[in-house]
């Protein structure tokens, strides 16, 4: 077990370092000098080589790097355009990110699992036909459209909700106003693909040995279903959450920018518009790492639900 | 059974032919995929032909019109037609589909390949570089491309095609390396084979069933990317329509004109969901065994 972490842990860290290398060129190859954009309509040379020194940007690409990593660890992104610390900035949008990919995994989970059981044991019957009609939907419906649409309807039309904003949790009933819309927007094409996956794995489940001999044995239907074949059903769930977290990221960019919701995903957005390099720069490293880091704790959740993955 | 029967019969390939296009036939959502497909291909490449109206074409007398005989679908808030506009956009997003599927498809088939085919501490450098790009989601990717190119629809295709890479390098590698134990493999070394033969000869064509699977359901995810692109502004410049343009614009007349941005959104739901079923059709003809 430890052998296997610790591999896991290590691989985690290769990849995080590339991305962090990655991260670090991308932004150096976005065009535009960033002492012109620090210095706004400042073209003084001096003052610009003032800027330059400050921020290093006078100094070789690799020592830049270092320095940029050796602070990061530190918990310091640099400042950006406007004299904020990144990472101050940073941590005051994750939470409002993190509530919205919360809640929108609520919603997935709601929708997706039961309709997939229940597509995978009513196979060929009109429920399985439903279900798979309308995940199939869901997978094909922008969801930014989706919001879009939703704004029409209830914020627009029927005056049930606010259209856009975000209020803090400490307002509970306007909090959970202004979040259910992208909740349920980004939510929706989750749990098509979570059906999808529910589906198919209870299928290849229902099929198996251990099933046959549960029935043999003459348990109930219901024991059969939900010990059994539900049971072992939700290992291939687990691996499909980490891998979806990278499709919910970038859902949360888009859903933010619709409902105007002042979150992380907006930052990235925001931060590319305005050529903002250490914001760019930062909010990108810890997308990337907290992509690393989830799927290792996947990996790691996975390992315990399925031993023969710790052997192999 | 007519005399032209008899004689296609008689090659295994076209026996083989037949059998898809059986096999295929018998899917009417497949069918109907392709149908719609083909059909925005036309309207794509006939664009100028079939638009009532040249889409740039404002006519302020008519500001956020209704429906009429006319303007079918009415017009937008600088009077131009929506019809026009939606056909015109339909070049946007086939455009993205198509070459951003290709960009993929060159970059990570011959990586995928080379991955699968030779093994050992190749596969190894190829898979972790593989899991760093995917550690990026798609879109921040894109996003973060379309910045350093600049926004613009070329870009954008750019963009989609180098993020949606990742993945296809994944299923490339998968089947190169099932297809490396197949009994031909052993048996064309045998013959004297060098390894770009065996690789473009025999594993690449043995792949391309599941290679067009994989391009029919990447492009509507092109589609889309392209669409939230060009909707985030770092796609399509306006005044050129794009489906994604057109919701963008939609965004601030949701009140007045929600029809503007209701259109746009079924003409891509409408391409997504018939290239989503065709791949869902062709990956069931070609392998049976995983129909669901």
């Amino acid at each position: 077990m430890g052998g296997f972490l610790l591999r896991k842990v290590g691989a985690a860290l290769v990849v995080l370092v590339i991305a962090s290398m990655l991260v670090f060129a991308g932004v150096r190859a976005i065009p535009g000098d960033p002492a012109i954009a620090l210095g706004a309509e400042d073209r003084d040379p001096a003052l610009l080589a003032q800027i330059r020194h400050k921020y290093m940007l006078d100094r070789p690409l690799p020592v830049q790097y270092v320095h940029w990593v050796w602070l990061a660890l530190h918990g310091d992104l640099g400042v950006d355009q406007r004299e904020l610390p990144v990472a101050h900035t940073i941590v005051t949008r994750i939470p409002i990110t993190l509530e919205i990919a919360v809640l929108s995994l609520v919603v997935s989970v709601i929708i997706g699992i039961p309709a997939g059981v229940i597509a995978a044991v009513r196979r060929g019957k009109p429920e399985d036909y439903l279900a798979t009609t309308g995940a199939l939907i869901g997978l094909s419906v922008p969801h930014f459209w989706l919001g879009l649409l939703f704004i029409i309807w209830f914020a627009v039309d029927l005056h049930w909700l606010p259209a856009s904003g975000y209020v803090s949790m400490s307002h509970p009933i306007a909090n959970i106003e202004h979040m259910i819309m992208p909740a349920i927007v980004l939510g929706t094409g989750f749990a098509a693909v979570l059906m999808r996956q529910m589906r198919s794995s209870m299928l290849s489940s229902l099929g198996a040995d251990y099933v046959r001999t549960a029935r043999a044995k003459g348990l109930s239907e219901r024991s059969v279903i939900w010990r059994h074949a539900f049971r072992n059903s939700l290992i291939t769930i687990t691996t499909l959450l980490g891998l979806q977290l990278g499709a919910l990221i970038s859902g949360v960019v888009v859903t933010e920018t619709i409902f105007g919701i002042a979150g992380f995903g907006r930052l990235t957005i925001d931060a590319v518009n305005q050529r903002d390099y250490t914001l760019i720069q930062g909010v990108v490293l810890v997308t990337a790492a907290g992509y690393v880091i989830v799927n290792l704790l996947v990996d790691i959740l996975y390992s315990f639900l399925n031993p023969r993955i710790r052997v192999s | 059974m007519s005399a032209v029967d008899t004689v296609t019969l008689t090659t295994p390939r076209a026996r083989r032919r037949i059998l898809l296009r059986k096999r295929f036939l018998r899917r009417p959502m497949a069918v109907a995929g392709l149908v719609i497909v083909v059909g925005l291909v036309v309207v794509a490449l006939f664009a100028p032909w079939i638009a009532p109206y040249s889409p740039g074409a404002t006519d302020f007398n008519a500001i956020l019109a209704s429906p009429s005989s006319k303007h079918w679908l009415g017009t937008d808030f600088l009077g131009r037609d929506e019809l026009s506009r939606l056909i015109w956009g339909a070049r946007a997003s086939m455009q993205a589909g198509f070459f951003a599927t290709v960009v993929a498809m060159v970059i990570a088939v011959p990586i995928g390949l080379v991955a699968g085919y030779y093994r050992g501490w190749i596969d190894t450098v190829i898979a972790r570089l593989t899991d760093v790009l995917l550690a990026f989601p798609f879109l921040i990717l894109a996003v973060g491309l379309a910045a350093i190119f600049g926004p613009s629809l070329l870009n954008a295709t750019l963009a989609l095609g180098i993020g949606a890479a990742p993945a296809l390098i994944r299923v490339s590698r998968g089947e190169a390396l099932a297809q490396r134990e197949e009994d031909y493999v052993p048996a064309a070394i045998a013959n004297g084979a060098s390894d770009a033969t065996i690789i473009f000869r025999h594993i690449l064509p043995n792949m391309s069933s599941t290679l067009l699977v994989q391009a029919t359901l990447t492009i509507p995810a092109a589609i889309v990317g392209e669409a939230i692109l060009s909707f985030l502004g770092l796609g399509v410049q306006p005044p050129t329509p794009s489906w994604g343009t057109m919701l963008q614009d939609a965004q601030s007349y949701l009140s007045q004109a929600p029809r503007l941005a209701v259109i746009p959104g079924l003409a891509i739901v409408a391409a997504a969901l018939a290239f989503n079923v065709l791949g869902d059709g062709l990956r069931d003809i070609f392998d049976p065994r995983t129909t669901r």
